[in-house]
């Protein structure tokens, strides 16, 4: 049994935890932007782009389809190692909340691009060829078809995101980013202060419950029925 | 006028290349219900939907009204398609919109119209299948029949003088299709909108169509007016498709042609003479006296057919002067 002194709950720096849950949230928020704005056109590229899709290039999907699987099968600790130069070109520095972000970004991008390309995968090609035989552009088709008919599904991928992204986060302490997972490797894990571990862990805990609840009654409040 | 000159489409399967069409040429008159039927891999489909390019044939033109499409470039077919309405087995409808946004979405695409012209036009159209109560409903708490009718709205929205049917009523319960068959004759009534649709059901052919071409393995067996047709099939796959629907008359099968002793006569009656008393009338006249072996009574499309095989037991003239009596009380009268 872990022998716990419940005591030092009154001794945690809670300020610490408090700044920790506000950088882990910031960088959620942030790096959770981000990965929607690209990753949704990626998604939808990847989609179109597809043998035997509206738009097929091949050799195109072929690229994007490497590139993507190269950065998911990439650890994350490695990307923020890696990354460390473009990041610093990017925001100006490669340390702290700042420079986590770029990674976490372009760890979660391909990820959530994947996800998205699955989800319009299941919209159903009657309804894309009806569009079609309306005289439908392109640009209908993605905005006024594939979007809207996959919106539960792409709200699902965004949430799937963002719990894994939640599990990014607490690596950034590597590179200084902070946040509850970093408080709970340095507190917890280096220095055996289990209780502020167990602390961190309920957060994070409460955190992808809020996110996935969150996400499930929005997916509930659009489905089509 | 609606001409399809020689389209052939292959696809590559497997190595080898499969011909979906096979060299076909079709002529549809404007205003007119024009019906394809075959089995399933006969090429129906692919055909269909070269006739608003969603397949695209290898060789071969396609024009409407004078104007060969197979030459458009991508934008201009995407403006002819919006007045090429399509009518899909399964509906096809978008499941995050109402009915209304459904009926609406062609008039988006379109352009054009303020938002309350749009709403104007969709309240129309819904008047016109009968479903103004269920404007905000979802397609998902539709019936079959009435999603159908959602897509037959949506198919007219910009006024198309082309209708396309893709198998409109082959996922319908038969009261259903009636009714959606009869909406169908209605608008070609009503518009004068020239209709081609596609099934694999003479049922179907019958009740709609004016004209109708039979399709077997990519290639056209047979075509003509439906009443043609359906009284005198001459190919295989016709009589085949006929006999199947319970519609194939005037062929003793088998066994009985063989039990019949006495010479048989087909008598095929169209419109008017249906209703008379034709074979009492020249029964009396020549002494002819019958062994009635088949009949049948219908109706292709508003005309009332029907066909009787009889063996001749007695008849005061010779068998062969018979279809020169019958001829002239315009009923065709063959010895078989």
């Amino acid at each position: 049994m872990l022998d716990l002194d419940w005591n030092l709950l009154l001794e945690i720096d809670w300020v610490e935890i408090g700044g920790a849950t506000l950088d882990t949230l910031t960088m959620l928020g942030v790096s959770m932007l981000f990965t929607v704005l690209a990753g949704l056109p990626l998604g939808v590229l990847l989609f179109i782009s597809a043998p035997g899709q509206l738009r097929a290039r091949p050799r195109l999907y072929a690229v994007l389809s490497f590139l993507v699987n190269v950065l998911r099968s990439l650890p994350f600790v490695i990307l923020l190692i890696v990354l460390m130069p473009f990041t610093l070109l990017l925001v100006g520095t490669s340390i702290g909340v700042a420079g986590a972000i770029v990674p976490l970004v372009v760890g979660a991008v391909p990820f959530f691009a994947r996800l998205v390309e699955n989800v319009l995968r299941e919209v159903d090609r009657g309804v894309i060829e009806a569009s079609q035989s309306m005289g439908a552009r392109l640009s209908h088709i993605v905005f006024k078809v594939l979007l809207p008919e996959s919106l539960p599904g792409l709200i699902g991928a965004a949430t799937v995101t963002a719990v894994a992204l939640v599990g990014y986060t607490a690596m950034s302490g590597v590179i200084g980013g902070g946040g509850l997972g970093d408080l709970a490797i340095r507190y917890g894990y280096q220095r055996f202060q289990t209780e502020i571990m167990i602390v961190t862990v309920v957060l994070l805990l409460a955190l992808v419950q809020g996110l996935q609840s969150a996400g499930d009654s929005l997916v509930r409040r659009c489905r089509f029925d | 006028m609606i001409e399809v000159q020689s389209i052939s489409k292959h696809y590559q399967h497997g190595g080898k290349s499969i011909a979906a069409l096979d060299n076909v040429s079709l002529q549809i008159a404007s205003g007119e219900i024009y019906g394809i039927i075959g089995r399933s891999g006969a090429g129906k489909s692919t055909l269909i939907r070269c006739l608003n390019l969603l397949e695209r044939p290898d060789s071969g033109h396609v024009s409407l009204h004078g104007e060969d499409i197979t030459r458009l470039d991508e934008r201009a077919l995407q403006q002819r398609r919006q007045r090429i309405g399509m009518v899909f087995q399964h509906f096809n409808l978008l499941r995050s919109r109402t009915v209304a946004a459904n009926v609406r979405f062609p008039l988006e695409l379109a352009g054009g119209q303020s938002p309350a012209q749009m709403d104007a036009r969709v309240d129309e159209l819904l008047a016109l299948v009968g479903l103004q109560d269920h404007k905000h409903k979802r397609p998902s708490q539709l019936s079959g029949g009435q999603k159908q009718r959602v897509g037959i709205a949506r198919a007219l929205a910009n006024h198309p003088d082309l209708l396309l049917c893709d198998e409109a009523t082959s996922a319908l319960d038969p009261e259903t299709t009636d009714a959606i068959l009869a909406l169908l004759a209605d608008i070609n009534r009503q518009l004068g909108l020239t209709i081609v649709l596609i099934t694999h059901d003479m049922r179907v052919i019958r009740q709609l169509c004016d004209s109708v071409a039979v399709l077997d393995h990519g290639r056209v067996v047979e075509q003509g007016k439906v009443l043609d047709v359906f009284l005198a099939p001459q190919h295989a796959v016709t009589q085949s498709l006929l006999a199947e629907t319970g519609m194939g008359q005037g062929a003793l099968q088998g066994i009985w042609r063989q039990r019949v002793a006495t010479p048989v006569i087909k008598l095929t009656f169209v419109g008017e003479p249906t209703l008379q008393p034709v074979l009492d009338k020249v029964g009396r006249e020549v002494g002819l006296r019958v062994n009635l072996l088949s009949g049948t009574l219908s109706e292709i499309k508003d005309t009332p057919f029907g066909q009787l095989l009889a063996g001749v037991v007695a008849s005061d003239v010779d068998v062969s002067a018979l279809p020169a009596i019958f001829a002239r009380e315009g009923v065709r009268c063959e010895v078989l």
